[in-house]
């Protein structure tokens, strides 16, 4: 029963794809500049990074991304991991599109809209092990608690 | 002594609120990120016995690897037994980080590490060092927390020595040790950070141990230190070592060091 639940809960979540304009990155596990300028060189070497501007009380990167970029959270999580360090809290700005092949689930089932979505990404990995077990706990979404790196489950703002 | 213990409680105590995990004795559970690599120069001034003062560098080259891997080679070089600069060794050290819980502001970590050197240098005493003064290997375990701006560490190993090329390890001395270290740091300056340019500033204190358990040897070292982040990319570290405690025959285990470090991203 839980199991049926769980796959007509996935079945009817919007599924959607996206190009992502800017994301907002707080970075956990630092304090330091030496740290955040490892993560900020790690950004800066995506190819579709535009331009980072840094926060550095509260470790948090907003990066720009490039026109026609097809990015996904996966890409930018990756380099924050391979700074050293883990993603707390990633929030994305990005517009409806076709084009990309990668695919968006809105967790509470709320429509994306055409242009300027705003979400946060709240996959594991995307924010503390401690908000992660809360929000599996409150969505009850199978596809939640998986590994997939390729579907992103996205809270709309 | 009570000086000595006066001092080191003073600055336990003056960083219970605020630091950097970036020791100068020690490695931190937590690696350099991936693909970077490191390059540094600890210089020793230690004060021998007899009033004179040797000088030891040991340059290094740090590779992040991944995230959870890096790997060190280092070369040792003193002046300790005249006539000039003489290489006396070289290292491999890797490191494996294979925990780590994170969270805003602050991480706890643990890393696996060991050391394999080689040295041609006479020897001179009971203390066991791979770091510098023997051929052998260290095994060992660490385990860093970050707290807000307080770092605090410690490791323990096992290390093990052989015979330094010709010269045959003493059979009357133990060759086998338990190091054991606690180290914490604090970041002083800045209170607010405005720009990766901004020179940061720790204070740190280490507190070195070795217990060669067989013959019943044991010493402890004190070590504070200032260290200053340059560009978000360089460092320089000046510490004092100073021995608390020993009833090992250690040739010069007290005298300062400068330490130097910068970091390439993206190579």
């Amino acid at each position: 029963m839980k199991y049926l639940i769980c796959t007509l809960l996935t079945l009817t979540a919007f599924i959607t794809n996206a190009q992502i304009k800017k994301a907002e990155i707080i970075a956990t596990g630092l304090t330091c500049s030496m740290c955040s300028n490892a993560i900020n060189k790690q950004l800066k070497s995506i190819s579709t990074v535009d331009s980072i501007q840094i926060d550095l009380n509260n470790n948090k990167f907003t990066v720009y991304l490039k026109e026609d970029n097809d990015l996904n959270p996966y890409s930018l999580k990756s380099k924050v991991e391979k700074a050293g360090f883990f993603v707390g809290d990633m929030t994305i700005y990005f517009d409806y599109t076709d084009k990309i092949m990668k695919n968006y689930i809105s967790l509470d089932g709320t429509p994306f809209k055409s242009s300027a979505s705003k979400a946060k990404v709240l996959d594991k990995g995307y924010t503390t092990a401690k908000a992660f077990k809360k929000i599996v706990k409150k969505y009850q979404l199978s596809s939640l608690s998986t590994d997939n790196e390729e579907d992103f489950h996205l809270l709309i703002l | 002594m009570r000086r000595l213990f006066i001092f080191t409680m003073f600055v336990f105590w003056s960083t219970i609120s605020l630091a950097q995990e970036l020791f100068v004795m020690t490695e931190p559970a937590s690696n350099m990120p991936a693909n970077s690599l490191g390059i540094r120069a600890m210089n020793s001034f230690m004060y021998e016995k007899n009033g004179s003062l040797n000088y030891h560098i040991m340059p290094e080259l740090m590779w992040g690897i991944s995230h959870n891997w890096m790997v060190h080679i280092q070369s040792f070089h003193s002046n300790r037994v005249g006539g000039g600069m003489k290489t006396e060794g070289a290292s491999l050290y890797a490191k494996y980080r294979f925990y780590s819980i994170d969270d805003f502001h602050s991480h706890f970590r643990l890393a696996t590490y060991g050391r394999y050197s080689l040295n041609n240098a006479d020897i001179h005493q009971d203390e066991l060092e791979t770091m510098g003064h023997n051929t052998g290997m260290e095994l060992g375990i660490v385990g860093t927390q970050l707290l807000h701006k307080i770092a605090l560490s410690s490791s323990l190993a096992f290390e093990q020595v052989q015979n330094n090329g010709d010269y045959e390890f003493p059979s009357s001395q133990g060759n086998k040790a338990i190091n054991y270290t606690f180290s914490f740091g604090r970041l002083i300056h800045p209170k607010t950070y405005t720009s990766l340019k901004q020179t940061n500033v720790n204070i740190m204190c280490e507190l070195l141990g070795q217990s060669i358990v067989s013959h019943n040897k044991n010493n402890l070292d004190i070590v504070p230190s200032i260290q200053f982040i340059m560009n978000s990319q360089a460092r320089i570290d000046i510490a004092y070592r100073k021995q608390l405690y020993s009833n090992m025959t250690r040739t010069a285990p007290n005298g300062f060091m400068i330490k130097f470090e910068y970091i390439f991203f993206n190579i």
